[in-house]
């Protein structure tokens, strides 16, 4: 018994022992940092580590944009295209309410660019290590300041007033946040642009794709460019674009231009293949992983069924009989086989040669969309349903050289260099070139050129009213009827109104928020 | 049968010594041997009983076989005590054999309270705690514990959130405590805490299951408790009040829930084979329409969406049912059990130990449940001072999973889906839509058969303990648990082609996961009577505790055929991604209880924990509570009053805090993802270095007492709980944080405000007494409470979001002075019948009268009221349309014995709650093409129908939908949850064959609902366990019925 006892006080040392012990761990014990992210205030040390910064930026946020939104407004509504889908058949016919699930992806997803692009904006130049040079930490600020921007513009073009928010964690905790007047997003914009004119990285567009991919203080100019074009201020377009063309950093792809790249052509700038190509001035950055959101999901909804390998392919849009009668001649232009699947085309590069079926039918238009569908993961590269590898154009230097025309004939400066843009365009579409244009055929010249990029909503838009709603309340919606020899069409057009020209803001948005339904507050700028 | 262990150390043994020293003082004489055999009321030999001569120290007890020789004097009488069974005296009187059978008692079953960190008794519980009655759940076919305990207690409100095979539940003890991710209780079982949590929220933050099967987030949580064999329980108490839960400290907010396991008893072995089979029937279809309803309403539509006529649909009355989508996903299921038990033990060693095997299929189409697991309890007595233990178990759990509760779930699917459509082609492949649909559901039989969704849960986990005497009145206990586990899961999608819709590219991605926790308690109790009244018990106890995961998720695709998907042989590229972490918790902590006479008992406990959850300054919380009883019918001036006996009034106040949020949520963290630059880096959250513990105070007051001689005991408690600070991620609007996007920043983590729950729980228990040839027991719980939210940071106002059929809905909505989670929408006035109607009626979203199809209002339109009287009506027109929150809840479990028959009806309900029908929103929609809808549709608007039931039918932007009290229907139902008859041969019968005893039994689960709600199930739950979304129906996996044949044999 006793050696029994002694066992017990033996034991019970050790034991107090271990009691003891714990409290002196705790403080190690308690402190668990994230093992598998880093914590935002031990990044940026390096320049490695500042350069990657901005690379989220050109993709996962815009995803719900571009593969969700960006063409039901572009296209759809602009009378570009057409659908029986009734979700989507809303954007046809200017039924979009504020509860409209499509539509607030638009909301969620551009916002999500500038919360990302903030957080960037706001945390680079103090967290950056002091071995970093300061030039890259301003190129960095500069590429996100950028980004911003442009989504700043896509938001202004959709929605009009908006809250302008230069950083979230301001308003994290405050729900009740005044939008601010179109004027004042404007000058927001410009002063971004400004900020990466001035901060980015100059570049010269060359061969090496994949260092064309980031954007550059002449991306930010021809950004600008356009922002001066729908202000109307055609000097300051005229000029800037000017700038960028004469800088020499970027090239059309295709065509004989004397700035031009004559290894490209229209058809190749949406190959995968030619990604971040020299005419490529803001593009995102799809990647090949497959994974949801990282990838591009446009030709999901462009591409018939088949083409991709996946159950996507949903031909979820038809190219309008109004836009398939817009172009000149769709034999002589190359750009209708590169934008419209025609009955009987044969695509040699598609998953390695595909022959369009003769009964293509995409909503009733008879016809097929071409331009982002790009076939299997196989032929690409990667990718998988709704995320493939291929960039999405946002500005690229086609569309800034007609620009360049659109601000020299409103006056904007010297209207023969304009008209040599201009026909630079035309020729590379292997058009006949027009001595004289007018704005009407430039505006011609960008819904052709610009076709299934997402983009003529705002060119019918910017128009101003009297125009755009004589526009779209008289494009040809409808659809043809097969039952005739040769096929007649049901037409159909939609009436719009004033209020159809900007889009509502989300009914949750405005519950949560409810100064979106007053009056704009000015923006106090810094 | 019902024992539990710690008793040894508190309760019996006292007493019954007790007994002995009162009885001492008998004379006797003559001297003669007496002997014979002490059983059970089964005729089964005890032994260990204890023979005393009364009134002497003269003891023996039975050996083995239950023989005992004792010489006692002539005139003496013999006691026979047991533990676990009423104390029997019999006057030798002479004879010199004396067989005896012990009665098992049932009231020392209810004696002791297993209470946080030790037991009590329950005449002296001062704290909230109810004791679930565990031998009315035995064989009960219920995967899981949680599943068990619906109705058995009161203030503990249960729902399956899925019908679907070992699904989560959610409880809710006393109310909703919290709005952030998890109000579940914490489980405590055999001493290791386990969290309800199913979309572990507090440590990886991502689900058990996973839920990417295809877009949306329906429901897929899987229990957390499946692990457990819920016929491994000996028994449960719930922890109610922040008296009893304060012990707790971090963990108790939401209420603790401890389960102790089943241990051997003290007497010969035995072995135990319970087996039962169960068909599984789903109760109940909705009526959708069939091939020629569904063929008049395309037609209507498809002039609605100037779409060409089908042929085939030019006479609807031409053509014949159709695929009936329901009774293709449906079908009875089949669920079978096994488990052998042996346990057995002696003064110094007992053990239990068990295995089991459960399979059980889905109603619906490829779901499914199985489960192995073993068990291992064992007790030991080293030596007198020692005490040591184990109770460990191991689990393999497999679970088919399918998506439910989403808009593109497989139950939605066939709802929805073309009644044109076949589900297999002539060939027997599966069929599809054709080509001119352009808007393709997807064949809901082939994305279930197809799909493969398989998750493997391994889990091992259990505690070891010793337990030192350090002297009369100290011991000390050392424990360790741990809870490992393990999980596999495969989700394979082969190619595929339906009709129209084909997928040529497989995709296969396989998680891997490891989840360790350990936990380390020390614990001194001092217990010590002084002068026979004054009672004093004192813990001091010490814990550490360490949660750590770590996962992998690969994916590839294109693979050469479906028959070996393996990763790495695919076309596709491999993706990975790789998650780990840790979270810990220091506590210390410490409780005195004081009883005086058994009739005043105060407890006053304090725990501090320090928790990485919060950022330095913030760790520590510190958890006090007080509580008080008195035992009013121990009063001496009570000792003449019979009608009421056992009356205790007691009362208590206590604070528990929670702190189940991520880690590292008050900092700032960066997400990696790909992109075509590159690697990069998005920022994940919004950071808040403020974020401190949320606490809960509670106050509870109860009353006990029992009527006609103890066979009626009454429990009656109020409490008022306020939770303060509570934790939740608050995303105030889309634009500051990104909303649903990918690359959205999560909202901060913030201490939002504060809610106040009061209640009344009502538990009342009516037993026949003796051993008549009948018995009955009764047992009826009744629950009521009331929410009230009391601030958000200020006034904030918060809606419950939820996507249905693709758009975001505000369903719910949360401001202070109201009960969390309101159903939130416009009010229906009626339906635009005339153009009187429609005169001078206030204009609707912007829309004008006018006699079109889309953007705007006409006759046939759903006539929403102005609510705020402005002249028209718009989003300030929403208002409050209905409550989730029952008005009471109860349950009523009745058990009648005849000689061997057996009977039991469990009966549970709901009063008072409504609920979102959005299952009916979708099928009532009247705007889309190529989608079922119910019959009643076809009684739309028109101008040759002008009293129709529904509106017209309109283009997909009709406001017709809205979220409006249309959808809301009361939720109240009463069910015959479980009838279960039994009989029970005759030992005599059985012991021929070396059978103890032998019970076959028939039982039929959910039985019958009376409820007024016109979806598959009333009781709806929480939608992923979301507090802001309780009640809504989003296609939910409705509760099958069950049919059960079973046999228990003990031998």
């Amino acid at each position: 018994m006793n050696n029994m006892n002694n066992l017990f006080k033996t034991k019970l040392i050790v034991i107090l022992a271990v009691v003891l012990c714990m409290p002196s761990c705790s403080d190690d014990f308690l402190d668990r940092p994230p093992e598998d992210s880093y914590n935002v205030a031990e990044f940026y040390e390096t320049t490695e580590q500042v350069n990657v910064a901005t690379n989220a930026l050109y993709v996962r946020p815009w995803y719900n944009f571009v593969t969700n939104v960006s063409w039901c407004i572009g296209e759809l509504s602009s009378g570009n295209g057409r659908t029986w889908d009734p979700r989507n058949a809303d954007f046809v016919n200017f039924a979009i309410t504020g509860e409209h699930g499509t539509l607030t992806q638009a909301w969620e997803s551009l916002y999500a660019v500038v919360a990302q692009a903030n957080a960037v904006i706001n945390t680079l130049p103090d967290a950056a290590g002091p071995s970093v040079p300061q030039d890259v930490v301003d190129n960095a600020v500069g590429e996100a300041r950028f980004i911003r921007a442009s989504a700043y513009f896509y938001l202004v073009r959709i929605f009009g007033p908006i809250p302008i928010i230069a950083d979230n964690n301001e308003y994290v905790l405050e729900p009740v946040v005044p939008r601010n007047p179109e004027s004042d997003v404007y000058e927001f914009i410009k002063r971004d642009l400004q900020f990466a004119v001035d901060n980015c990285y100059e570049k010269i567009r060359g061969a090496n794709y994949d260092a064309n991919a980031k954007v550059s203080s002449g991306s930010a100019k021809a950004m600008l460019a356009k922002v001066y074009l729908y202000e109307q201020n055609y000097p300051m377009a005229y000029q800037l674009a000017s700038e960028v063309i004469n800088s020499g950093e970027f090239k059309l792809y295709g065509g004989d231009a004397e700035d031009g790249d004559p290894t490209g052509s229209y058809y190749d700038l949406f190959l995968t293949a030619n990604d971040n190509n020299p005419e490529s001035i803001f593009a995102l950055q799809w990647t090949n992983t497959g994974i949801y959101a990282e990838g591009n999901g446009v030709q999901s909804l462009f591409a018939p069924a088949g083409v991709t390998g996946f159950s996507d392919g949903w031909s979820a849009i038809g190219p309008s009989i109004d836009l398939q009668e817009a172009y000149e001649d769709t034999e002589q232009d190359l750009r209708y086989y590169a934008t419209i699947m025609a009955p009987g085309a044969f695509y040699p590069d598609l998953n390695g040669g595909y022959t369009v079926s003769e009964t293509i039918d995409h909503q009733g238009c008879n016809v097929g969309v071409k331009k982002y569908v790009i076939g299997s993961a196989a032929s690409n590269g990667g990718g998988a349903s709704q995320s493939y590898p291929n960039n999405t154009y946002v500005l690229r230097y086609g569309e800034l050289l007609l620009i360049h025309a659109e601000a020299a004939l409103n006056g904007g400066g010297s209207v023969a260099e304009g008209i040599n843009s201009f026909n630079k365009i035309r020729r590379r579409a292997g058009l006949d070139e027009i001595a004289n244009p007018t704005l009407e055929d430039v505006f011609q010249e960008r819904r052709i050129e610009l076709a299934f990029e997402m983009e003529f909503w705002y060119d019918v838009v910017r128009q101003g009213p009297d125009f755009a709603l004589n526009f779209l309340s008289n494009t040809e919606r409808g659809t043809f009827n097969d039952d005739t020899s040769p096929p007649t069409i049901n037409s159909e057009t939609f009436p719009a109104s004033m209020d159809d020209l900007l889009f509502p803001y989300p009914s949750n948005e405005i519950q949560n928020n409810p100064a979106l339904l007053e009056a704009p507050v000015p923006y106090e700028f810094e | 049968m019902q024992k539990i262990n710690l008793k040894n150390i508190y309760g019996s043994r006292y007493y019954y010594t007790f007994l002995l020293f009162c009885l001492v003082g008998q004379l006797a004489f003559a001297q003669t041997q007496v002997k014979g055999v002490v059983t059970d009321e089964n005729g089964m030999a005890l032994p260990g009983v204890n023979i005393l001569e009364k009134g002497t120290s003269n003891g023996v007890y039975t050996d083995f076989d239950g023989n005992y020789v004792i010489t006692v004097k002539d005139n003496a009488t013999l006691v026979f005590s047991y533990l676990g069974f009423v104390t029997q005296e019999t006057a030798v009187s002479g004879r010199v054999s004396i067989n005896v059978t012990l009665v098992e008692s049932l009231e020392s079953l209810d004696e002791v309270v297993v209470i946080g960190y030790g037991s009590q008794l329950k005449e002296d519980l001062s704290g909230s705690v109810s004791t679930i009655d565990t031998e009315a759940l035995n064989n009960l076919p219920q995967v899981s514990v949680d599943q068990l305990m619906q109705g058995r207690a009161s203030g503990v409100s249960i729902t399956q959130n899925s019908g679907q095979p070992g699904s989560a539940v959610s409880v809710r003890i006393r109310g909703v405590n919290t709005i952030s991710g998890s109000a579940e209780p914490l489980y405590i079982i055999d001493g290791v805490p386990i969290s309800g949590d199913s979309n572990n929220i507090s440590t990886s933050g991502r689900s058990i299951a996973d839920n990417d099967l295809g877009q949306g987030d329906g429901a897929t949580g899987v229990s957390p408790l499946a692990a457990l064999n819920p016929s491994d329980i000996e028994s449960i108490n719930i922890l109610k009040d922040a008296s009893a839960t304060a012990i707790y400290g971090s963990r108790g907010a939401n209420g603790v829930v401890i389960i102790t396991t089943k241990s051997g008893k003290n007497k010969k072995g035995t072995l135990r084979y319970n087996t039962y089979l169960a068909i599984q029937r789903p109760t109940n279809f909705y009526e959708v329409m069939d091939l020629s309803q569904y063929a008049r309403l395309q037609n209507e539509m498809a002039e609605i969406y100037g779409l060409n006529p089908q042929i085939e649909f030019l006479n609807p009355s031409l053509l014949g049912p159709g695929t009936n989508w329901q009774q293709e996903i449906f079908d009875d299921a089949v669920m079978q059990s096994h488990e052998v038990s042996f346990s057995g033990g002696n003064e110094d060693v007992n053990y239990f130990l068990s295995a089991g095997y459960l399979d059980q299929d889905g109603t619906v189409i490829g779901s499914g449940f199985d489960r192995i697991n073993v068990r291992a309890n064992v007790g030991a007595n080293i030596t007198d001072k020692i005490k040591v233990g184990a109770n460990l178990t191991a689990s393999r759990t497999n679970d088919k999973l399918t998506l439910n509760n989403a808009t593109n779930g497989i139950i939605y699917l066939s709802l929805l889906n073309n009644p044109a459509t076949a589900v297999y082609n002539p060939d027997g492949s599966f069929a599809g839509p054709d080509l001119d649909d352009d808007f393709k559901f997807e064949n809901p039989i082939a994305r279930a058969l197809s799909l493969s969704n398989r998750l493997e849960r391994n889990r091992f986990f259990g505690n070891i303990f010793a337990e030192l005497k350090l002297g009369k009145n100290l011991t000390y206990r050392t424990e360790f648990g741990g809870d490992f586990g393990n999980n596999v899961s495969d989700r394979f999608q082969p190619t595929f082609s339906y009709g129209e819709i084909t997928g040529g590219e497989s995709a296969l991605s396989v998680r891997r996961e490891n989840n360790d926790f350990w936990i380390l308690k020390n614990i001194l109790t001092f217990q010590k009577k002084f002068n026979n009244k004054h009672d004093v018990t004192v813990m001091l106890g010490q814990e550490a505790q360490e949660s750590k995961w770590q996962g992998v998720i690969a994916s590839d695709g294109e693979f050469v055929s479906n028959d070996v998907p393996i990763l790495g042989t695919g076309n596709a590229i491999d993706n990975t991604d790789q998650y780990k972490g840790s979270t810990a918790l220091s506590s210390y902590f410490g409780r005195a209880i004081y009883s005086f006479d058994n009739k005043y008992n105060i407890t006053a406990s304090i725990r501090a924990d320090g928790s990485s959850k919060f950022a330095e300054g913030n760790k520590w919380g510190y958890f006090p509570s007080v509580s008080a009883s008195w035992r009013l019918s121990n009063e001496n001036f009570m000792d003449d009053f019979d009608a009421i006996q056992n009356i205790k009034i007691y009362g208590g106040y206590g604070e528990v805090g929670n702190q189940a949020i991520p880690n590292f949520a008050y900092g700032a963290r960066l997400n990696t993802v790909s992109t075509g630059l590159g690697t990069g880096f998005e920022f994940a959250n919004f950071a808040n270095e403020d974020l401190k513990w949320e606490s809960s105070t509670q106050t509870n007051l109860g009353l006990d007492f029992s009527v006609f001689d103890s066979r009626l005991n009454a429990t009656v408690e109020v409490y008022n709980k306020v939770s303060k600070d509570f934790l939740y991620q608050l995303a105030v609007t889309d634009f500051i944080t990104g909303g649903n996007s990918p690359g959205a920043i999560a909202a901060p983590w913030v201490n939002l405000g504060e809610m106040v729950n009061k209640g009344i729980d009502v538990t009342l228990n009516y037993k026949t007494k003796g051993s008549q040839d009948f018995s009955w027991n009764s047992s009826l719980t009744f629950s009521h409470y009331k929410n009230e939210v009391k601030e958000l940071l200020g006034d904030l106002t918060i809606f419950g979001e939820m996507t249905m059929n693709t758009s975001n809905q505000n369903v719910t909505i949360t401001q202070v002075g109201q009960p969390i989670g309101l159903f939130y929408g416009y009010k229906v006035e009626g339906i635009f019948r005339t153009l009187d109607d429609i005169n001078g009626a206030p204009v609707q979203f912007g829309r004008p009268f006018e006699d079109a199809l889309f953007s705007t209002t006409w006759l046939g339109d759903i006539k929403f009221k102005d609510i705020n009287g402005d002249g028209v009506v718009n989003t300030d027109d929403r208002t409050v349309i209905g409550n989730p929150h029952p008005d009471f809840t109860f349950g009523f479990q009745n058990s009648f014995n005849y000689k061997n028959f057996d009977l039991s009806i469990f009966m549970q309900g709901s009063y008072g709650n409504d609920v979102f029908n959005a299952v009916n929103r979708s099928l009532t929609a009247g705007n889309q093409t190529y989608t079922n809808q119910l019959p009643s549709v076809l009684d739309y608007w028109s101008v040759d129908n002008p009293n129709a039931s529904n509106p017209r039918l309109a283009r997909n932007d009709t406001p017709n939908i809205n979220i409006s009290d249309r959808y809301i229907e009361d939720g109240s139902y009463l069910r015959i949850q479980n009838v279960t008859l039994g009989y029970t041969l005759p030992s005599d019968a059985t012991s021929t064959f070396g059978i103890n005893r032998l019970r076959v039994y028939g039982m039929i689960q959910n039985l019958y609902t009376f409820t007024k709600y016109s979806g598959y199930d009333p009781e709806i739950g929480v939608y992923n366990q979301n507090a802001l979304l309780m009640g809504v129906d989003n296609g939910r996996y409705p509760t099958p019925r069950i049919f059960t044949l079973g046999l228990n044999v003990e031998f």
